[in-house]
């Protein structure tokens, strides 16, 4: 193993080796099985925010692939959150209509959901209360043995997270560890206007994790939306068991213009541009509060991309479809709009940080396409890609773990 | 329906049935659809009136603006959606070097922008 200079962040966590990363783990459809299996199933996964789902009786439906089901997360009349499986249990038809996209929201009466097909309700927690013609059913039928299959629901900081194992192997709080430490009393519930972007890409799910994982990309693939950026540096890279986070410095990264310049006087919603406002963060976020401190891109295991910024933060999740296939999710979040004119401000900086998503997806396709070539076994990553060195490690580290295949290739 | 800007925004009328668009949606596709020096004449009219436009819709609370002047706040948002192809992009109308923008969805909870 070469040295590698004292003030690299490699150095302080040796584990990780420096030797270059595999590319098999983004083009086998064997290792992505062990993936779904070893990780997917087992671990927390965010699948959205409780601002989603504010009354009783608010729900979201949300489509998950690669588990081959959809989740039913509602907000029950005491006012928690209760998750199940979308699927009846008569004959499986889904309980609530999902409208064919991949999140499906609504709102029901008495939190009670009554299935289409021949009329099964279902109350808040779950429980089967009303069954048409039961009289009909055998003895051996039970109402309370055919409740909604839950699963295991859980929030921290607003973020509502599932674990889809039958018994988690850990508690959401011993699973995020220091990691919810580091970002705790970032005001997230106070900055909840939203805005979503999605797509599917054909792509590994970790091609596009990695992609937002390092900021080594960001002069090249940036070129076009972020031209004024002459300056970066990573720093306060810190690993917490699965999770990790490091923070992007840099001065401005747009000149002024005419429309940039005035949105941002009006509202601060962008990253490219600092306003320099008093802003609560966590203590080990900027810790020395340095000027050109930018944002912090955090990572919770396996999927899920947290950026906190001053006055702005902005989540990316790419969920596993298959070893050639995800969905990206993009949300951007804001203090909700005060005024037309802060909407109008908003509406530039969304836009701008759009185009920029649109930059960092570009390369997604092509870089799958590619691996599939054969032509370049093996990966080489500098120091400010320690991100995904890490991610590597672990997620090679579970797959070792499991042996064979846990589930058929398909 | 055509659309009547008042005089003071004559400038804009000729861009108005174009870009008066009411969704980012179909803002994006308008954009896509133009020419650069579209863009650019789009712009340039736009720039001068936007701080009239936005001191206007700030007279009515948000997402409340009434008649006309929903057209002129639409043009606005317009000239954000524009903005970094004029302003960086070399007026190209797709964003260069980008994913499929056909692709990329968005959805917006809240206000209807």
């Amino acid at each position: 193993m070469s040295a590698v200079p004292k003030t690299s962040f490699l150095s302080r966590y040796p584990e990780l080796g420096n030797a270059p990363i595999p590319v098999y783990p983004y083009l086998s459809t064997e290792y992505y099985e062990k993936e779904i299996a070893s990780i997917y199933m087992q671990d927390w996964l965010c699948v959205g925010r409780e601002e989603e789902i504010p009354q009783p009786g608010d729900f979201k439906v949300k489509r998950l692939d690669f588990a081959r089901t959809s989740v039913i997360l509602l907000r029950g009349k005491d006012g928690k959150i209760a998750a199940f499986h979308n699927v009846c249990r008569h004959r499986g038809n889904k309980v609530i209509t999902e409208t064919g996209g991949e999140e499906t929201f609504g709102s029901k009466k008495g939190a009670m959901m009554t299935c289409r097909f021949h009329g099964w309700t279902y109350n808040g927690k779950g429980q089967l209360s009303a069954v048409p013609h039961e009289d009909k059913f055998p003895p051996c039928f039970k109402r309370s043995e055919n409740n909604l299959v839950p699963i295991h629901v859980d929030t921290w900081s607003g973020f509502i997270c599932i674990n889809l194992a039958a018994k988690p192997p850990r508690t959401l709080n011993e699973f995020l560890g220091g990691f919810k430490t580091h970002l705790d009393g970032y005001p997230f519930s106070s900055m909840v206007h939203c805005h979503t972007y999605y797509a599917h890409i054909n792509c590994n799910w970790k091609i596009g994790i990695d992609a937002f994982s390092e900021a080594y990309h960001v002069p090249t693939i940036h070129a076009g939306s972020f031209p004024g950026l002459t300056d970066y540096w990573q720093d306060d890279c810190a690993i917490y068991g699965e999770h990790r986070s490091m923070a992007f410095y840099s001065a401005d990264m747009n000149p002024p213009t005419p429309v940039g310049t005035k949105a941002n006087e009006i509202f601060g919603a962008s990253i490219a541009l600092k306003r320099n406002e008093p802003f609560p963060l966590p203590k080990t976020v900027n810790p020395r509060r340095h000027k050109n401190w930018g944002f912090e891109q955090t990572s919770m295991f396996p999927n899920f991309l947290i950026h906190v910024g001053e006055g702005l933060w902005f989540t990316h999740q790419f969920w596993p479809v298959a070893q050639n296939k995800c969905l990206w999710e993009g949300k951007y979040y804001l203090k909700p709009p005060q005024s037309n004119s802060e909407q109008w401000a908003q509406r530039y900086a969304v836009t701008l940080q759009r185009n920029a998503w649109l930059e960092d997806t570009a390369t997604m396709e092509d870089t799958q396409e590619a691996l599939l070539s054969g032509a370049v076994k093996e990966i080489h990553l500098q120091d400010d890609e320690i991100m995904l060195r890490h991610a590597f490690h672990i997620i090679n580290s579970r797959v070792e773990a499991l042996g064979s295949p846990a589930r058929s290739a398909t | 329906m055509s659309i009547r800007l008042p005089k003071q925004f004559a400038e804009l009328q000729p861009f108005a049935a174009t870009w008066a668009l009411a969704t980012e949606y179909e803002r994006a596709a308008q954009r896509r659809r133009s020419q650069p020096h579209d863009l650019q004449a789009f712009y340039a009219a736009a720039i001068k009136k936007l701080p009239a436009i936005l001191k206007r819709v700030d007279k009515y609370p948000l997402g409340k603006i009434e008649g006309v002047d929903v057209h002129l706040f639409r043009l606005a948002l317009s000239l954000a959606e524009i903005a970094p192809h004029v302003e960086f992009y070399g007026s190209d109308p797709r964003v260069p070097f980008a994913f499929s923008e056909e692709r990329m969805l968005g959805f917006h909870a809240g206000l209807p922008d």
